[in-house]
């Protein structure tokens, strides 16, 4: 278990709100639009996912909460102040791993903190990470010794030492093997429960969003637009195989569009 | 395969015993201990290296061996320009003070100016690949000096340094600076934006960004600028000497062919065939320390 930096336990989640967002970009001189006045407002602690297919935008509307990019038009805000630029409060868990080639598992999950200038005082927390995703043994290994999955869960390994008040997860399992996606899904909820940070998952996986998430914003094609909203109050763990979720997951799948399928 | 060592190598001598007396004895000695090293090899791991080297190294006796027959005792080449394996061993014997003297002053010589300009190459291609405002004002100057030869400036650097020496430091740094400044560039330019974005998410700073991110990512780049700086500077330093310092290896090939003193030019030559691998040798371990990260490194 990976403890809090801070000793705030309470009040740690951080509020994000955006309001009538929209982004769009420039593909060989034509406007691309990718985000339609997407609104929403996420309460502290609370864990939502946005559910929607691939290239609509999802990536696109992360990287704006994270403050990499500012959006065409529209607000976001996080605890009522507006999102300028990144902050290691709202870490990114990105789609592809990235782990810095040229450093060892153990100094890539250490970067946050040395960025910081925290490691000198932190450095237990790089080892509670790595035993956290399960690669204690791989501390020295280099990233081209790990396979797709370690490496995503260095990645997790190395936005989860950082403490973040808001955990921003881009289909952060989508190269895990089922197994271990199974695992990772069933530890990134006990993780969340006992830190209480706010989670914002992007996945295409229906499943994946019910079983984590309280919230799942469906979003449509690209441009991306909020379809619907799906609210799942069943405690932790879940099954796939209760009848409440499965009537979920056909609500969402007819939101989706696929309701012959199922 | 030890056998067959034992039974090639002590052919040597053979050939050589009827000339100069101590390069048949050294070549003699040497064979011995090679033909021992292969006896030991059967019991002694340490000297099993050698079974690698044994097709060279019989290669090499070889070449001595004809080198030694169509010089010394046939006399098919032209003696002067031509000399005898033993001439060469007698120079190195007769002459090593002042050939010491030339490796002191050229390895001096090369070390600053390479330092210098892989220093100031680095530095400046850093700063081109970072900073908008670096680029536009040192670019245009890059692409418009850089490909000059090093070499060009000779004339007009003795000139205006104080002394051939600085002259020729300054001559060095010019040739090793510019493929370093290039190659540093565009690996600082290549390096990937989700980098950045990753580190960025993370409290980062420019600082950190530059010295952590940037820098390691692009070294594999820089490496080879290095490697390409290394090269030139070998090239100016010896026409430097030659023209220039009345010092180091370059001048004392030229003053060997002045004197037509063929066997003393050959010295100088393999000395500055020892000193350059060496220096490359250097550099690449440096590189494989320093990038042990990377997949597939060419073994040098
Ligand atoms: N930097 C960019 N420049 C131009 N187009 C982009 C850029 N980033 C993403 N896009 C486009 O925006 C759309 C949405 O991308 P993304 O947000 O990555 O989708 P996803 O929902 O799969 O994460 C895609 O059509 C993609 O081609
Ligand atoms: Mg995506």
């Amino acid at each position: 278990m990976v403890a809090p930096i801070a000793s705030d336990h309470a009040v740690r989640g951080s509020t994000l709100t955006l309001r009538e967002v929209s982004h769009r970009f420039d593909l060989e001189g034509q406007p691309l639009p990718v985000l339609d006045r997407i609104s929403l407002q996420v309460g502290r602690g609370e864990f939502v996912a946005l559910l929607g297919p691939s290239g609509c935008g999802k990536s696109t509307l992360l990287r704006l909460v994270a403050g990499l990019d500012t959006p065409t038009a529209g607000a976001l805000l996080t605890e009522g102040r507006e999102i300028e630029a990144p902050d290691p409060s709202r870490v990114v868990v990105f789609q592809d791993p990235t782990l810095y080639p040229w450093r060892t598992v153990w100094s890539n999950v250490a970067l946050g903190l040395e960025a910081r200038g925290l490691l000198p005082t932190h450095r237990g927390r790089v080892e509670d990470a790595l035993r956290l995703v399960g690669l204690t043994g791989f501390a020295n290994a280099y990233p081209h010794q790990l396979s797709g999955g370690m490496a995503q869960r260095a990645a997790l390994a190395r936005a989860l030492v950082n403490d973040p008040k808001l955990l921003i997860l881009d289909e952060p399992l989508g190269q895990l093997d089922s197994l271990t996606r199974i695992a990772m899904q069933a530890e990134l909820v006990s993780l969340w429960q006992r830190s209480n940070f706010t989670a914002l998952l992007v996945t295409h996986d229906v499943e994946e969003a019910l079983l984590l998430a309280g919230r799942v914003i469906v979003l449509s094609d690209r441009p991306a637009r909020i379809k619907a909203e799906v609210l799942n109050s069943q405690p932790y763990p879940r099954h796939r195989g209760d009848p409440h979720f499965v009537e979920l997951r056909r609500e969402v799948f007819a939101h989706l569009g696929l309701d012959e399928a199922w | 395969m030890v056998a067959a060592l034992a039974a090639f190598w002590p052919d040597r001598p053979e050939t050589d015993w009827a000339y100069t007396g101590g390069f048949a004895i050294a070549c003699g000695a040497l064979a011995l201990a090679l033909a021992l090293a292969a006896f030991a090899g059967v019991r002694f791991v340490a000297f099993q290296r050698l079974h690698r080297l044994s097709p060279w190294l019989f290669a090499l006796a070889l070449f001595l061996a004809s080198w030694e027959a169509v010089t010394a005792k046939l006399g098919l080449l032209p003696l002067p320009f031509f000399p005898p394996p033993q001439a060469i061993v007698e120079v190195a014997i007769d002459d090593w003070r002042r050939l010491a003297e030339g490796i002191f002053a050229s390895a001096r010589l090369l070390a600053t100016g390479y330092f210098l300009g892989a220093a100031a190459g680095f530095v400046t291609g850093v700063a081109i690949g970072w900073s908008r405002r670096a680029g536009y004002w040192i670019h245009p100057v890059l692409r418009f000096i850089g490909p000059l030869p090093a070499t060009a400036w000779l004339p007009l650097a003795f000139f205006i340094f104080p002394s051939s020496f600085s002259a020729s430091i300054f001559l060095i740094a010019l040739a090793t600076g510019f493929p370093v400044t290039v190659l540093t560039w565009s690996g600082v330019a290549s390096v990937k934006s989700a980098y950045y974005d990753i580190a960025r998410t993370l409290g980062a700073t420019q600082r950190f960004l530059v010295l952590k991110v940037a820098i390691p990512a692009a070294m594999p780049h820089v490496f080879v600028g290095l490697f390409m700086g290394l090269g030139n500077s070998f090239a100016v330093l010896v026409v430097a000497e030659m023209l220039g310092v009345k010092a180091g290896l370059g001048w004392y090939l030229q003053w060997a062919q002045g004197w037509a003193a063929y066997a003393n030019m050959y010295a100088a030559l393999l000395l500055m065939a020892f000193l350059c691998s060496g220096l490359i040798t250097l550099l690449f371990r440096l590189r494989d320390r320093l990038l042990s990260w990377q997949k597939g490194l060419v073994r040098w």
